[in-house]
């Protein structure tokens, strides 16, 4: 019990300073070099995870040919903006990036909705088959997709849906549930069953408890959860390619291949493509972010 | 165990379907209206086909065939369902598509032997107009003849042709391009010396396509893919001209690497100006005319024969047999090979016709003439083997090796002449 | 894992394992005690299986609807003979398992394999580890590190794989511009031979870190701030507070990471295949591109030989993650 007080306790203090404790001598020299360090040392390490993606941004922002040119220059030697304007007014580009945020999105909404009272009950609960259903589901992941997609095609057609959403919305979610449920169950196993068992006492329905104690216990679980399921969709390539006829249907994975084919580059549109598509990721990331951390400060064990 | 026998009969059902189909038409195009005696078979006429085509262009190829689609829809009532596939991946949506049964009533590729081997295919006598037929250029339906038949009815086609650049040319005091192999390679030397980072040929090797790369070398020293029927990847024509390139490469007469250079980047260099010379073809033209940033040339490729001999290449509309689809097919080649379809496909994807009356529908244009005279007697690979299909894949896999260090050209092609015959 | 012996102990007995997670939690310099709050799943209490279908029906529904079939057709395929256009000839019984077997490029492929998956799993896991710590600071700009740490893995793979052929090429690669103002290079980073792994690798790791980091953030997320706070009072070290309580608390969160990653990094395509597209043969290709070139790319051109090979993908894979499950004892850990 004296975990869930503390528990509550901690939740007042937000300062995530504590995640990295100091030695008490050291501590007051650090504390003054720290409001320039840390952003700084933040500046470098964002620099390098974006670099490539600087050169993908430069790369849009300059004619084609440019782009493979030799000698290389890392500014365009030609700024040249309407790329952006070109792709955003595309009627096909729409198309794609369309069907790009449905299927991810309802992907993202089923998985979501299916693995939390799955991780929640293999967390919670002993029962036969419990590991043979936790390893069947991490087995679901080493299928290599093209190794399966004849067979996904097959079923598909069998059932009448090639060129659906629906095709492609549920073998999304089907192939991306394992991530959900393993990394769920992780959450729920982590919270302490005291947590659980005070909710009870207070009168809460087994549902109940899920959704009111534990499911912000796990927000940060669910977040990374959402974030993978989504991304996954939305980068999904050989099944959508197999699936979707329909110019107007393909995903954007399938349809910016057009950009640069074997007779005709258009890198410039390429690149100004991708870092279109990298956007609503960023913003679904950006809005759920908070969430990431401080399950257990949202106060939800009062 | 039970849905692979239905598989067979599945297969065997189609191709019955298929011989029905035939008999009932065989009197003629105009017959399908005659419809009784044994033909309460499954004749049902379809009403949609489905057409998987792959993608040249982003701006031209799908625009294309939406619009032939409507005028499909229109003559014939008719739908015709398009997906367009890039040429990366349209090797594994036909698989995928076959493997199911499911083929598409046509079928857009780079090679169509190993379906006709198969049976899957609908021959000339059985979809294609006769007045389409007569039109197409004779080497053409060389390259898309299967055991006598026709099976193989090309799209477009492309010849490649010598790319230089006047300026570096200029520079180097060379005069004329090449017309000799000799030439050729003092001419590059001529370039090397000017030092720099100035690349005197771009030769690319890499897996992607470096069968046509070599094909337009070993062309012009009189050496072929196969002759008579036998097959000659390893004859002292080919051998002495993959010999040649070797020594290039070893000259530092190339760009870095060539066996580990894909066309693309090949092209590239000399779009930047720092090339030479390169094979290139009428895509390259076209990209370069956009981009106006190099002075260029087009000419015949150096050669140690009395004439220069080039590379062409086609792509093919293959027909599948599907139970109920052969009208509708027919009408499908009957309208693309109109003159104002096929030469508007092929005019806005920068290609080359495949037909008499499209080369002198193209005869006009000054920047095509080069390739349109060296067209009809092109040299094409030999698409008509089904087991070229897989030989290419295994030049494309292993022709690099031969140029790079400790690389042994006659090693290479001994090899791959061993594949080839284990193969036939 | 130095805390792996308590961690048996204490799962050993669910009475034990409440008690040292309350106790832990309030002093966790207590070495063993650190296996702190205990697991729900280590106590959890029996259900039937009627039950249990009943939250597990709709995950199990989808996996047999849209998994399981095509897995089968997969096996299927291993065994059936077919044409280079992909039309099924008939049985082929275990050839293609042979001839994928017999295959003389195999043992390259499978090192190649191994040297993919271990580097790259390895390095990320070591690298999110400190990235996941830096980014749970506080610090002003921090969402915005976070924002930007996304990207990598917002990025469409395929994209980020061409990007980075950009940055390589031995040409026109922005990698060899700057190497060039040190008066270095220029490096044929995608076609030497011992250069490719190295720059394939990299990529690899740039791509899985973000994911990896933010599974240890969550993690971090969700450990108590008041378990630190006791720490402190005991006086324990930074390092040990790190070694003794962060790294045992973050131990589902480094397991799912490490378990995903495996599978992920092995089955990993597009970094391989785009880098690789020049360099001829299968000498620098993983068992999946090595797949996926059996059946569309190489001579063999074969959709049977290339499920064959598919199936031993799963296998390998299987095997691998059992056997890293049962070293780490995940089995103890959670059941």
């Amino acid at each position: 019990m004296s975990t869930v007080t503390e528990t509550g306790t901690g939740s007042t203090s937000r300062g995530n300073s504590s995640v990295a404790p100091q030695g008490g001598s050291r501590r007051s020299g650090w504390q003054r070099h720290r409001s320039w360090v840390l952003p700084v040392a933040g500046a470098a390490l964002a620099l390098v995870f974006l670099a490539p993606y600087i050169v993908m941004l430069l790369n849009s922002l300059r004619p084609s040919s440019d782009v493979v040119q030799t000698p290389p220059t890392f500014f365009p030697r030609e700024w040249q903006l309407s790329t952006y304007s070109q792709i955003l007014t595309d009627e096909r580009f729409l198309n794609w990036l369309k069907t790009s945020v449905i299927v991810a999105g309802s992907s993202t909404l089923i998985v979501i909705l299916v693995s939390i009272p799955a991780a929640y009950y293999t967390a919670r609960f002993r029962f036969p088959g419990r590991m043979a259903f936790l390893l069947l589901v991490l087995v679901t992941q080493m299928f290599s997709p093209t190794a399966l997609v004849v067979g996904i095609y097959r079923e598909w057609f069998n059932f009448n849906m090639v060129n659906t959403y629906a095709a492609l919305i549920l073998t999304n979610a089907a192939f991306n549930l394992a991530f959900a449920v393993w990394i769920l169950h992780g959450f729920f196993a982590s919270i302490p069953k005291e947590v659980e068992e005070a909710a009870n006492l207070d009168g809460c329905s087994r549902f109940g408890t899920l959704r009111r104690v534990m499911l912000p216990l796990t927000m940060p679980g669910i977040v990374t959860a959402v974030i993978f399921t989504f991304i996954a969709a939305w980068n999904e390539y050989v099944v959508a390619l197999t699936l979707m006829l329909d110019e107007s249907k393909k995903p954007l994975t399938v349809g910016i291949t057009s950009y640069v084919t074997g007779y005709e580059q258009h890198w410039d549109q390429l690149f100004a493509a991708a870092i279109v598509a990298i956007v609503p990721v960023v913003v679904l990331f950006a809005v759920i972010e908070k969430h990431l951390v401080g399950g257990l400060t949202a106060g939800s064990v009062k | 165990m039970t849905s692979r026998h239905m598989g067979a009969v599945r297969v065997a059902a189609v191709a019955l379907a298929g011989g029905l189909a035939l008999a009932a038409c065989s009197g003629g195009s105009g017959a399908g209206s005659a419809g009784g005696g044994g033909a309460s078979d499954s004749g049902q006429k379809v009403k949609k086909i489905k057409l998987v085509a792959a993608e040249y262009s982003k701006d031209h190829t799908a625009a294309f065939w939406k619009q032939f689609a409507d005028k499909y829809k229109a003559k014939t009532g008719t739908e015709l369902e398009v997906q367009v596939v890039s040429w990366d991946s349209i090797d594994q949506t036909s698989s995928t598509m076959i493997q199911n049964n499911n083929a598409p009533d046509i079928l857009n590729l780079n090679a169509y032997a190993s379906y006709a081997k198969d049976g899957l295919l609908y021959n000339a006598d059985e979809v294609l107009p006769a007045s389409a037929k007569s039109d197409i250029l004779d080497a053409f339906v060389k390259s898309g003849t299967y055991q006598d038949k026709l099976y193989g009815f090309p799209d477009l086609s492309s010849a490649r042709a010598f790319f230089y650049n006047k300026a570096i040319f200029k520079k180097a005091g060379i005069a004329a391009p090449p017309k000799t192999w000799d030439e050729f390679e003092a001419d590059a030397k001529k370039i090397k010396s000017l030092g720099g980072d100035t690349i005197p040929y771009a030769l690319p090797l890499g897996p992607e396509e470096s069968q046509g790369e070599f094909s337009m070398w070993l062309f012009n020293n009189s050496g072929d893919w196969k002759k008579d029927g036998k097959w000659t990847i390893n004859s002292p024509e080919n051998t002495e001209a993959l010999t040649f390139l070797k020594k290039l490469t070893d000259e530092k007469l190339t760009q870095n690497n060539p066996g580990k250079t894909n066309r693309a980047d090949a092209f590239n260099l000399f779009k930047s100006g720092k090339v030479g010379m390169v094979v290139g073809f009428s895509p390259l033209a076209g990209q370069l005319d956009e981009e106006k940033k190099v002075d260029y040339g087009v000419a015949p490729m150096p050669t140690k024969m009395s004439e220069p001999q080039t590379f062409g290449v086609t792509d093919y509309l293959m027909a599948f047999k599907k139970p109920g689809n052969q009208e509708a097919v027919k009408a499908f080649y009957d309208l693309y090979y109109q003159k104002d379809q096929v030469n508007q496909f092929i005019k806005a994807e920068g290609f080359l016709p495949v037909t008499k009356s499209g080369i002198e529908f193209f005869k006009d244009d000054p920047k095509l003439k080069v390739y349109l005279d060296t067209l009809p007697n092109a040299h094409l690979t030999p698409t008509d083997d089904p087991t070229w299909d897989k030989v290419k894949l295994a030049v494309q896999q292993n022709l690099g090796g031969a140029v790079g260090s400790g690389g042994d050209p006659k090693k290479v092609l001994d090899d791959l002449q061993k594949q080839a015959e284990s193969g036939s | 894992m130095p805390d792996q012996q308590s961690s048996v102990v204490a799962a050993g007995s669910p009475a034990a394992t409440t008690a040292g997670g309350a106790d832990g939690a309030g002093t966790p310099s207590r070495g063993s005690g650190v296996r702190t709050r205990g697991r729900g799943g280590a106590r959890g209490d029996r259900a039937s299986l009627g039950s249990a279908l009943l939250w597990l029906g709709p995950a199990l529904l989808l996996i047999a609807g849209v998994v399981v079939y095509p897995a089968i057709e997969l096996v299927r395929a291993s065994m059936s003979k077919f044409s280079i256009t992909g039309l099924r000839l008939g049985d082929a019984g275990w050839t293609n398992y042979t001839n994928v077997l017999d295959h003389p490029l195999l043992p390259t492929v499978l090192v190649n394999t191994i040297v993919w998956v271990v580097a790259v799993v390895a390095l990320t896991i070591v690298i999110s580890l400190g990235v996941a710590q830096f980014l749970t600071k506080d610090f002003r700009g921090r969402k915005l590190v976070r924002w930007a740490i996304i990207v990598p893995w917002a990025a469409s793979l395929v994209i980020t794989a061409k990007t980075f052929v950009m940055i390589y090429d031995f040409y026109y690669g922005t990698a060899n511009l700057l190497l060039s103002k040190f008066g270095l290079g220029p490096v044929d980073f995608l076609g030497s031979d011992t250069w490719i792994m190295p720059s394939m690798i990299l990529v690899g790791v740039f791509v899985s870190i973000p994911f990896t980091a933010y599974v240890f953030v969550a993690g971090l997320g969700a450990i108590p701030r008041d378990v630190y706070e006791a720490a402190r009072v005991d006086g324990a070290s930074p390092f040990q507070v790190w070694w003794r309580i962060t790294l045992p608390l973050l131990r589902p969160a480094l397991l799912v990471a490490a378990v995903l990653n495996i599978i992920y990094v092995f089955n990993s395509f597009p970094i391989i295949y785009t880098l690789n597209d020049r360099n001829p043969g299968f000498s620098h290709d993983t068992t999946i591109t090595f797949m996926y070139k059996l059946a569309f790319k190489s001579a063999e051109k074969d959709v049977g030989m290339s499920a064959a090979a598919g199936v031993f993908n799963v296998l390998l894979i299987l095997v691998v993650v059992m056997v890293y499950l049962r070293f780490t004892r995940w089995r103890e850990e959670t059941a």
